[in-house]
């Protein structure tokens, strides 16, 4: 029986800086044939150890379409991901799962698709946006929608270029405020959605960020005549396990570890606490 | 009767000691001892004078549950030398648990179904169990039972209604049953019946007044409860639709000490932690120790957000994973086999018979009735 607990050990074969606070470490896991055998959906995450201080649940950014390694966007915030930040390169640390339910994917196949990030929320549908880029004749029209708070909060700066480039993707992205180099969109990401023409009759939203985006980009995605279960989203809860024991990300009868995190809009609602 | 084998054995006291003697020199044995006072506790026991007899106590103060997810236990040890290795810890010993109450064993059930990985959603009924708990499950498969059935419910006893006891029907290994100075011993599994067979001298097979006083016995037992019944029915439906009003959840709050007992002391209760403790520089332990959602902390998210920071959102929540018909399909069971310890243990006199009792009671107000209203628009 696979000890749930146990966790494997990865090592860090490289760190970028993504912000002043955000870094991108990617990692293998040190046994080639348990990096070789991963499998998992783009919205899943893994419980991250550094031993001696903690477990912390981090989604997975890299699209299950790249293999032989995986990256981890990580936001310095507190203890465990504080210290990751300190890591150098060639640092080993321990890796549980994938955890969680992960991203509709085959489900949403020949489906227009919106995705609206914000700030490290572009974290998880980056491995979604990717894969799908990847597979692109499977999906209609893609459109990606960012936003944060100053340009130095912008997470995969390197990649719009090329996501851009796909043929049938556009991509906007906006800041709260802008500084004297910005020469882009100015206000929340929700000003992005008269300029993206989006249409939304065959069409899902993706939607990840900070708790308080949540409720307005749901809001105008309802006004766009998006329905409550073609608006995907994930919850953020407090984690231990990430395997539905320990309790503590439980809302109304759902274990967000494994129900979720990613739910529909619909789903959202129903939750009862 | 759903035993395990149909035959009804007789084994004397003095057997039983015997017995028991002879167990406790080749396992660890378990069994309600005397703490301080009249409180009985169960501890790993050396001689078997230490036992409480069954005479003695009507249940431990607190469950035997500790002994299958301790307070605190030790999952793994890391070291580092040129990359961490990591050894994983398990508790293999075989143990028997003797004298432990059809509450308890009931609550273990249901601590196996959860551990098992048997509540979590799955997409068909013939799919693996999700992440099963191999420390949770090690523990559990090495401890035998001998569980005593409960002629003499206690005060705060309310199993009855929460298909607890008096008596087991399933899911134990023995359970004996006091009857006229000896004991009736029921066989609830294989390895029950292998203790019977690889010991016979000590049991002898009922006769058929045996059998017959048995039955009157566990009859008896019921018709001791009296008017002690929890009526639990009526608080599942209530909230498992929501209809319970706020309000009810804000008058107990002001009650609760977020002290976190009720948790503690619950033989289903099972919400943990998990800490690191490093012990030197490159080498420590991660534990995992009991947690309550009765603790503001217990949802405490990067930056320092506490998702149920009021405390009658935390009560709400306890009683709504004990109770509503969401967790009851989960888990086949609702979370209460009636031990009544938390009405021993909560100083604000919030238990599940009393708030089963207040939210049964409470008026379905303008306000519940109105979401109603609002639900069916939809
Ligand atoms: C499913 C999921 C995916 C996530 N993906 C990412 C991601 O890709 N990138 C990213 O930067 N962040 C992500 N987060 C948030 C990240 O988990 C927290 O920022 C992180 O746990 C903070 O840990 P800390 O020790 O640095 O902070 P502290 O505030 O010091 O945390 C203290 C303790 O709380 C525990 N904890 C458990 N769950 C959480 C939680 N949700 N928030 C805060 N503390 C928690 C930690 O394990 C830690 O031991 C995700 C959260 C969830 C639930
Ligand atoms: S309900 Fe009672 S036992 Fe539970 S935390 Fe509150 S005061 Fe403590
Ligand atoms: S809720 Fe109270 S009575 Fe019910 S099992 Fe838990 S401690 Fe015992
Ligand atoms: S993180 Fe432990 S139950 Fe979900």
């Amino acid at each position: 029986m696979k000890d749930v607990y146990f966790p494997d050990i990865a090592v860090i074969d490289n760190i970028r800086n993504e912000t002043g606070d955000v870094k991108t470490f990617t990692m293998r896991f040190k046994d080639p044939d348990i990096q070789e055998n991963l499998t998992y959906r783009s919205g899943q995450f893994f419980e991250v150890s550094i031993f001696g201080i903690g477990e912390m649940p981090i989604s997975i950014t890299t699209s299950p379409s790249h293999k032989g390694f995986f990256e981890l966007s990580v936001k310095n915030v507190g203890l465990v991901s504080g210290v990751l930040h300190g890591l150098p390169s060639g640092s080993e640390v321990g890796i549980r799962g994938p955890f969680g339910n992960g991203f509709p994917y085959e489900e949403v196949f020949g489906k227009d698709l919106l995705f609206v990030g914000g700030g490290i929320g572009l974290a998880p549908l980056r491995s979604l946006i990717n894969n799908v880029l990847d597979n692109r004749d499977n999906f209609g029209r893609v459109i990606i929608l960012y936003g944060s708070r100053t340009p130095g909060d912008l997470v995969f700066r390197d990649e719009f270029k090329a996501w851009e480039d796909q043929p049938d993707v556009s991509t906007l992205v906006t800041v709260d405020r802008g500084d004297e180099k910005w020469v882009g969109n100015v206000g929340v990401v929700t000003t992005l959605f008269p300029k993206a023409g989006i249409e939304s009759k065959n069409a899902v939203a993706f939607v990840c960020g900070p708790p308080v985006m949540i409720p307005f980009v749901i809001k105008d995605l309802l006004k766009l005549g998006f329905k409550e279960d073609t608006i995907i989203s994930t919850l953020e809860r407090h984690m231990k396990c990430g395997a539905g024991k320990c309790g503590h990300c439980c809302i109304g009868h759902k274990y967000v570890c494994v129900d979720g995190p990613v739910f529909s809009y619909r789903e959202m609602k129903a939750m009862m606490e | 009767m759903s035993r395990y084998e149909e035959d009804l054995w007789i084994i004397t006291r003095d057997n039983l000691v015997a017995l028991m003697e002879v167990f406790i020199k080749t396992r660890e044995v378990i069994a309600p001892v005397r703490g301080h006072g009249e409180e009985v506790i169960f501890y790993p026991i050396e001689s078997i004078e230490d036992v409480a007899w069954d005479w003695q106590y009507v249940n431990a103060v607190l469950p035997p549950k500790r002994f299958f997810l301790p307070q605190t236990e030790v999952m793994f040890e890391y070291r580092y030398d040129n990359g961490y290795k990591i050894t994983p810890r398990y508790d293999d010993r075989v143990r028997m648990i003797f004298g432990i109450r059809p509450c308890d064993v009931n609550a273990l059930v249901f601590l196996d179904r959860f551990f098992g990985g048997g509540s979590l959603s799955k997409k068909s009924p013939d799919e693996e169990p999700l992440f099963p708990d191999s420390h949770y499950i090690k523990r559990r498969a090495n401890t035998f039972i001998i569980a005593f059935g409960c002629h003499q419910p206690g005060e705060n006893c309310f199993c009855v209604c929460c298909d607890g006891g008096p008596f087991l029907e399933e899911d134990y290994d023995l359970q004996l049953t006091s009857m006229n100075g000896d004991y009736a011993v029921e066989v609830g599994s294989a390895r029950g019946l292998k203790i019977i067979y690889g010991n016979e001298h000590f049991f002898h097979m009922a006769s058929s007044d045996e059998v017959k006083e048995l039955e009157r016995i566990k009859e008896d037992a019921l018709n001791k409860f009296g008017d002690t019944c929890a009526y639990v029915s009526k608080a599942i439906r209530r909230v498992t639709e929501a209809k319970v009003d706020d309000s009810l959840w804000e008058k107990l709050a002001e009650r609760c000490l977020d002290c976190g007992g009720c948790s503690y002391v619950c033989p289903t209760c099972c919400c943990y932690n998990i800490v690191d403790i490093p012990l030197s520089e490159k080498s420590g332990i991660r534990t995992r120790t009991w947690d309550s959602c009765a603790f503001a902390g217990f949802t405490r998210i990067a930056g320092g957000e506490i998702l149920r920071s009021d405390k009658k959102d935390r009560l709400k929540r306890r009683f709504f994973h004990k109770l509503s018909y969401q967790y009851i399909e989960k888990n086949k069971r609702h979370g209460c086999v009636g031990c009544g310890r938390c009405i021993t243990t909560c100083l604000g006199d919030i238990n599940m018979p009393s708030v089963v009792e207040a939210i049964r009671k409470q008026k379905v107000t303008v306000q519940a009735a109105a979401t109603l209203r609002h639900e069916e628009e939809i």
